[in-house]
């Protein structure tokens, strides 16, 4: 049976109420750094996460249409959001095959972009289908 | 009874008082007080404006161009992640601000404010009357602050800041401007209307103002980017620069699809759009004002040539550790000074060489050989083993030691400018060799060191006169990607590094890996676009590889600013940030060079085209030894060769 990973209404209330207490503002701007008007899909292999505040980030290789492997940098929530939505250090994996919906950056040639969802088939573990579950 | 006899003793003690003693018992609070804690309470944004928004602004076609190219990605690369808010931009960041005293113990005067905001460092602001720092010391983040009163306004000047943006997410500034604020507290509330005047990018100063109230309340968070923000750019290239080519960032007026009551004419700012005579409405399209209403106070060109001083004067920088800077009418030598003795890194033109002689030998007795006071006293300087009572007194009676020698000379290039000084400070100079002192002769001479295309340069293909006489020319040559010095000079080791193909085939820079100092050589002008000797073996990659691998090595102390130091061959003294900026801004003209030769332009059609707009009011030149138009056909030839 496949473990699907919840998060508590609890925990997403402490998430927002965290959130408002203390701002995790980013020192670039997203929407000017992605393009909130268009989504793209990920699909490769984990190779780090760094579960951190203010923001934290995935790394996948991903490889393109020709075969080319690039590594995609997946900007995240801060971990304390990501805690209260019952995400920890330890919830992913390197190795772990996901697939990631997400705004891509508005720089030409740049592989970064910012989550929206996340899925691991391993497990149906996902991240960014309920409410709350975003990054800001 | 009693109680009376009381009221008559406080009486009298009160009308015996002196009146000085009654007027030392409080000050008169005037101008007023800023020091505390302030929160944010207003200003004109609505919030941070769309991409594209220059409204208001009154940019310039180059602050307009440097805008539009500029991606807000660039906040991911390694020399960006950990820079604060602009100063622009500090009082409108979040978290309020901070301001505290800095007084005088005696005199209890208020010898200086300091404000802090969550994402800034400590900015004082001095009002002790100091000068502002030559144009060749490194400018900062926050800049060099001063401030005079002006009845209860607080008057700030600031300069030597370094460039960033006028408002988050686009609208950029140079690294010339200079800001003056307008501090005024009325009873809880602080006004601070802050002036940004930037030549380079702006046809008038850019007016701003925000309102603080006191709040004893709020804090000021701190917030630390030692490890917060790696792995932010995606992609394996660490030195991946992002932007838009002229004309090709699509997003610029994505936001007036919902805003389209806006004309695009506006959104491009300029002068005019500053003004309420610039009235959208208006059936002719626009009405204008007389325009500019007002004009910068600077003479960013005078300003600009300041940092790179040619007035046949040799001046001094002390940089880190063991290394100052010296401005030799205009071209910069490093010198490493400590008791082995002078490590200089070029030695300047040939008419400077007596000066840079003399100011060396003024350094090496002031560091080296200077008597220095007495550490200790009678019994305090027990231990003595020569028996005197006081180990300094042959130091304080005798005359200083000799300055120590010049021992190495290591060349960055063959280039005129670096090498003119060599044949003197060479033959004046000592190096043991074949053991000690007994040395004399041109055996003795100071070791030249360079890399072994710098000598092929410098000694001319036999047959051929050579541009310099044989004493001059490099005596330890190299042909590896780097050298160490084979010993410590003065405690710290020594590396030179070859830049391939470079500004020539024979640029080296230098690294003084204790000091945290790196000479860059003709790689890093802050005064000009990069030297380029096509024919000598020059190239643009070669250029932004060389100052990569400066990146590689250099760190920043903290807040991508300071730790290790980049000396330039000509200009002010620089760091991590400001040879980043300087990257950047090479590798995007390389990038719009080679996208326009992909076009099919001709050079002169490239020359016709600008690609080097935006920057040229900072680095280029019309007239002199190395123009705009040298640079990008430079460019444009070494991509051509591809």
């Amino acid at each position: 049976m496949k473990q699907r990973a919840g998060f508590g209404t609890l925990g997403l209330l402490a998430g927002v109420a965290f959130a408002a207490g203390f701002p995790v503002h980013a020192h670039h701007s997203f929407g000017a750094t992605y393009n909130l008007k268009t989504e793209i899909t990920l699909q490769g292999k984990l190779v780090q996460f760094m579960f951190r505040n203010p923001h934290s980030f995935v790394h996948v290789e991903v490889p393109d249409e020709q075969g080319a492997v690039h590594r995609w940098s997946v900007e995240w929530s801060a971990a304390g959001a990501l805690t209260r939505q019952g995400v920890d250090r330890g919830t992913l994996r390197v190795g772990d095959e996901v697939t990631i919906t997400a705004y891509p950056s508005r720089t030409p040639g740049e592989f970064r972009a910012q989550m929206l969802t996340l899925r691991r088939p391993l497990d149906g573990l996902t991240w960014g289908e309920r409410s709350g579950e975003v990054v800001d | 009874m009693a109680r009376n006899n009381v009221l008559l003793l406080l009486l009298s003690l009160v009308a015996s008082a002196p009146a000085s003693a009654q007027l030392l018992v409080g000050r008169e609070r005037s101008p007023p007080d800023l020091s505390g804690e302030w929160r944010l309470e207003s200003d004109e944004d609505p919030g941070q404006p769309p991409l594209g928004d220059y409204l208001g602004i009154p940019y310039n076609d180059a602050g307009r161009q440097r805008s539009d190219t500029t991606a807000e990605s660039i906040w991911g690369t390694s020399e960006y992640r950990c820079r604060p808010h602009s100063a622009p931009h500090q009082w409108r960041g979040l978290g309020g601000a901070r301001i505290l005293k800095e007084l005088d113990p005696l005199t209890r005067d208020v010898n200086a404010y300091h404000v802090q905001f969550w994402r800034s460092l400590d900015r004082p602001i001095y009002l002790d009357g100091r000068p502002h720092p030559p144009a060749y010391a490194p400018h900062s983040w926050t800049g060099f602050s001063t401030g005079e009163w002006v009845g209860n306004t607080l008057v700030v000047t600031t300069t030597h800041l370094k460039d960033g943006f006028l408002k988050r997410g686009g609208p950029q500034t140079s690294d010339m401007y200079t800001m003056t604020e307008y501090l005024t507290r009325n009873d809880d509330y602080l006004t601070v209307v802050t002036i940004v005047d930037d030549p380079i990018y702006m046809d008038e100063p850019y007016v701003q103002s925000t309102t603080y109230e006191y709040d004893p309340n709020t804090i000021v968070q701190m917030e630390s980017c030692v490890t917060s923000a790696l792995g932010e750019a995606g992609g394996t290239d660490p030195h991946f620069v992002p932007h838009f080519l002229p004309g090709q960032n699509p997003y610029l007026t994505e936001w007036l699809g919902e805003q389209d009551w806006i004309p695009e004419a506006a959104t491009r700012g300029g002068a005019q759009t500053q003004y309420p005579e610039y009235v959208l409405a208006s059936p002719s399209g626009t009405r204008r004002a007389a325009l500019p209403l007002s004009r910068s106070a600077l003479d960013v060109g005078r300003m600009i040539a300041a940092q790179s001083p040619r007035d046949g004067e040799v001046h001094v920088l002390p940089v880190q550790g063991n290394i100052y800077m010296l401005v030799a009418d205009g071209t910069n030598i490093t010198a490493s000074v400590g008791p082995d003795g002078v490590l200089l890194v070029n030695t300047g033109t040939v008419l400077m060489v007596n000066k840079v002689r003399a100011a060396v030998d003024a350094l090496a007795a002031e560091v080296a050989a200077a008597p220095r006071p007495n550490p200790c006293a009678g019994a305090n300087c027990a231990g003595n083993p020569h028996g005197w009572a006081s180990p300094a007194m042959n130091a304080i009676v005798a005359s200083p030691a000799a300055a120590r020698p010049i021992r190495y000379i290591i060349n960055t290039s063959a280039a005129p400018e670096h090498t003119g000084g060599n044949a003197k400070l060479a033959v004046e100079g000592f190096f043991a060799r074949r053991g000690g002192t007994n040395v004399t002769g041109a055996a003795a001479n100071a070791s030249v060191i360079a890399h072994e295309n710098a000598l092929a340069t410098m000694s001319a293909p036999p047959g051929d006169a050579a541009p310099l006489p044989p004493e001059a020319w490099p005596t330890d040559t190299y042909f590896y990607d780097f050298q160490k010095l084979s010993e410590y000079v003065n405690g710290e080791a020594v590396i030179v590094y070859h830049a391939p193909a470079a500004s020539t085939d024979g640029d080296s820079i230098v690294f003084f890996r204790h000091s945290e100092v790196i000479s860059a050589g003709n790689l890093l002008s802050t005064v000009s676009y990069p030297f380029i000797d096509i024919d000598g073996g020059g190239s643009v990659q070669g250029v932004i590889d060389g100052l990569n691998h400066i990146l590689d090595l250099a760190v920043a102390e903290y807040r991508s600013q300071g730790g290790t130091w980049i000396i330039p061959s000509h200009g002010r003294l620089a760091d991590t940030a400001d040879v980043a900026s300087y990257r950047n801004m090479i590798t995007m003209i390389r990038d719009r060079v080679r996208q326009m030769i992909d076009d099919g332009m001709t050079l002169e059609q490239v020359i016709a085209a600008r690609p080097t707009l935006d920057f040229d009011g900072r680095y280029g030149s019309t007239q002199g030894a190395w123009t705009t138009d040298m640079f990008v056909e430079a460019v444009y030839e070494s991509l051509a060769q591809r």
